[in-house]
């Protein structure tokens, strides 16, 4: 693995989530470990399975991996993170400030902004502080997913700005106080980002379109922010023995093959590696050491029968979301799971019956266009653009509430707008104005990535007790959004997921978030199912085999209702295949 | 020379662009004070969310937090006594406090960048 060679002290491993990540920054981490080396692998995914992959808990503290010596993990939680920072501010004013005070600090500093910058933070810490660093020969990151590492990784540059334009006490940097302390902190992270020798950024993708189109966009961002030094590596490449024995198997590596000659020209001078398709799950470390290694994997000899799954279909369960004439469907689940794609089927399959659907989405990687590919009666697309709708947010606040100010008052105002916290604003007051339309029709919204959508409803929770605190008081009739995502008649939220042991835990593990903020899920639907597929090739068999197992724990304990979408040999585009992925004939053409 | 010292509500920042609704107050309060300063004068803003402790420290603001609550802030000290509380001051205020002279130019181009009109 080219990846491998000569690696310099920092690693990240970045790429849409379900590209395997984890997986290869893990594989990684044990390579150089077991090397001789000293290796810190550091996750900042808000849904983190390092712990899991390694069957040990690890959490906000440095963990030896008592398997693989010279092996060290960590786990930055932002929640955790925004928790102790709350704590070293609140901390000091307890019994100094009346009781309610201080819970009104604690309500101001609960909010996404005070989480970003948490974990934010922490990440830079890690990139500068030798105290806690200067032990490892590497640091490895298994990174969030890629457009909120984007923002992470631009913001030392935008705050360095700030600082540089010396307006200290002005720029609205949130729970920053004492922002010179940092200053240092975020400039050296900067400097290690852009330095080279110190730094490698690997591209994880998968050998589809989309996957390799995001990891294009993900290169060309970083380089014009001072990341050079990166790699590509196109993960799960079903190897060419296995075209020969079936049709879904020959359709796939072609498939596989077609998206690899249409590499972005981007890419196309990085250093690029290969990992092939295994037939097991990669969790534990003797898969994980198999990972990077070239030699064929063992497939058990058992296989021959085609394994056998009955399980309802995407269309059974759009029956139940017509019957209700209208409504919100959200479509929520981890990056890279389909969820795009499934929300355009959802939207295909509902307008095919002759009921009125808008479809939309706030997933900054989306394709939507793309996947739709041509267009149907009743049925309306719309993209909420975060760049779009904060630039329109800001030019909204500067026309209103800038417009009696001075020249030197705007440019104050203009400088607080481009906050890092108002783009989450900008999209959520997108996002409220299109699920009002759902009281007359089908809204089918795609949404972001788990970290991000769970921002957005804490912004929709914040808002809704805001709301609620005026409108009480004057006792008045009123309807939030973070209301209407609590009212299973008006919303239907599918949590998306693959049949592989990490997707359905995180699929769990959002379920959980969703239910305590008052949401509960309406079905899960299983996409992308080899299984489902009846497939003959042998890899393909044990793959189907693994899926069975997650498929029923999906069925007996976490969903009230499910359906399972098969993996199909062509990319679902277009509407015919799109109907064909909800589980219908297709129509003659 | 005057110290003028504001001690805001918890915000997430000075001029509330952070929160779901921008509070015209405090976005012309932020341009106030800037423009108050270029003009020479002494301002301190700080934030109950971010700086408690300077809250806690000071007696005089300590107890006003202790008799009113938060939701009687801002409150503004001139040289450490109390001047204004519930509501932010105009420009007019801020430059009598500090003794700056309202320069008639920078009320020009907007229809009301000071306390005179609208």
């Amino acid at each position: 693995m080219k990846f491998l060679e000569q690696a310099p002290r920092f690693l990240f491993f970045t790429g849409k989530g379900g590209v395997g990540k984890t997986s290869i920054a893990c594989a990684t981490a044990i390579e150089l470990a077991e090397a001789g080396r000293r290796v810190l692998l550091v996750s900042t995914d808000p849904a983190s399975n390092v712990g899991q992959v390694f069957g040990v808990g690890i959490g906000d503290k440095i963990t030896a991996i008592d398997a693989v010596p010279n092996l060290f993990a960590l786990e930055i939680d932002p929640q955790a993170a925004a928790q102790a920072y709350r704590d070293r501010i609140v901390g000091p004013v307890r019994g100094k400030l009346p009781e309610a005070v201080v819970r009104g600090i604690e309500e101001q500093l609960s909010g996404a902004c005070t989480t970003e910058i948490a974990a934010f933070d922490e990440f830079t810490a890690l990139l500068t502080n030798t105290a806690i660093t200067s032990g490892y020969d590497h640091i490895i990151f298994d990174t969030a997913p890629t457009g909120h590492t984007i923002r992470l990784l631009q913001l030392p540059v935008a705050w360095s700005g700030f600082l540089e334009a010396g307006k200290g006490d002005a720029s609205c940097l949130g729970p920053l106080a004492g922002l010179e302390k940092q200053r240092a902190q975020y400039s050296a992270a900067v400097d290690a980002l852009a330095d080279g020798q110190r730094t490698r950024l690997i591209l994880v993708a998968r050998p589809q379109n989309s996957a390799l189109r995001e990891a294009a966009r993900t290169h060309e961002e970083l380089a014009a922010i001072g990341l050079n030094q990166q790699f590509l590596v196109v993960n799960g490449l079903l190897p060419k023995e296995e075209a020969a024995l079936d049709a879904l198997a020959a359709a796939l590596y072609a498939r596989e093959q077609a998206a690899l000659s249409a590499t972005p020209d981007a890419l196309r001078s990085l250093p690029c590696d290969y990992v092939p398709l295994k037939p097991f799950n990669l969790v534990g470390l003797d898969a994980l050491r198999q990972l990077l290694v070239a030699t064929p994997s063992h497939i058990d000899a058992a296989v021959g029968e085609p394994v056998e799954l009955h399980a309802p279909s995407l269309s059974e369960l759009v029956d139940g979301i017509a019957a209700d004439g209208h409504g919100l469907v959200m479509l929520m689940g981890k990056g890279g799971v389909g969820k795009t794609t499934l929300a355009a089927a959802v939207a295909v399959e509902l307008a095919h019956r002759g009921l009125p659907v808008h479809l939309t989405t706030s997933d900054p990687a989306a394709h939507l266009a793309e996947t739709l590919h041509g267009s149907l009666d009743n049925l309306t697309v719309s993209r909420i653009d975060p760049h779009a709708e904060t630039e329109r947010y800001r030019q909204e606040v500067l026309r209103t509430k800038g417009a009696k100010l001075d020249a030197q008052g705007r440019a104050l105002l203009e400088e607080d707008l481009r906050s890092p916290c108002t783009e989450e604003i900008a999209v959520f007051q997108a996002f409220s104005r299109i699920i009002r339309e759902a009281g007359e029709k089908f809204v089918v919204m795609d949404t972001a990535p788990t970290g991000h959508t769970l921002l957005l409803l804490d912004a929709t929770g914040a808002y809704h007790r805001e709301v609620a605190r005026m409108l009480d008081a004057k006792g008045a009739h009123y309807m939030t959004p973070m209301m209407q995502l609590q009212d299973a008649r008006r919303t239907k939220v599918l949590l998306v997921t693959l049949a592989e042991t990490t997707p359905v835990l995180e699929a769990a593990n959002l379920q959980a978030d969703l239910r305590r903020a008052g949401i509960e899920p309406w079905a899960w639907v299983i996409n992308n199912s080899v299984a489902a597929a009846r497939p003959h090739s042998p890899l393909l068999q044990q793959r189907a085999k693994n899926e069975l197992r997650e498929v029923e724990k999906v069925a007996t304990t976490h969903a009230r209702r499910y359906a399972v979408v098969p993996l199909l040999s062509e990319e679902p585009v277009g509407v015919s295949r799109l109907l064909e992925l909800a589980g219908r004939e297709t129509e003659p053409a | 020379m005057t110290t003028i010292q504001v001690f805001d509500p918890a915000l997430c920042c000075s001029t509330g662009v952070c929160g779901v609704e921008t509070d015209q107050a405090l976005v012309t309060f932020s341009a106030d004070v800037d423009w108050a300063k270029q003009s020479g004068a002494r301002i301190e803003r700080f934030n109950l969310a971010q700086e408690p402790m300077i809250f806690a420290e000071n007696a005089t603001v300590k107890a006003f937090l202790e008799r009113s609550g938060q939701e009687a802030l801002p409150l503004i000290l001139v040289d450490g006594e109390i001047s204004l509380a519930g509501r932010y001051p105009n420009r007019e205020e801020l430059a009598r406090w500090a003794g700056v002279k309202e320069v008639e130019e920078a009320k020009s181009g907007a229809c009301c960048s000071g306390s005179s009109c609208c």
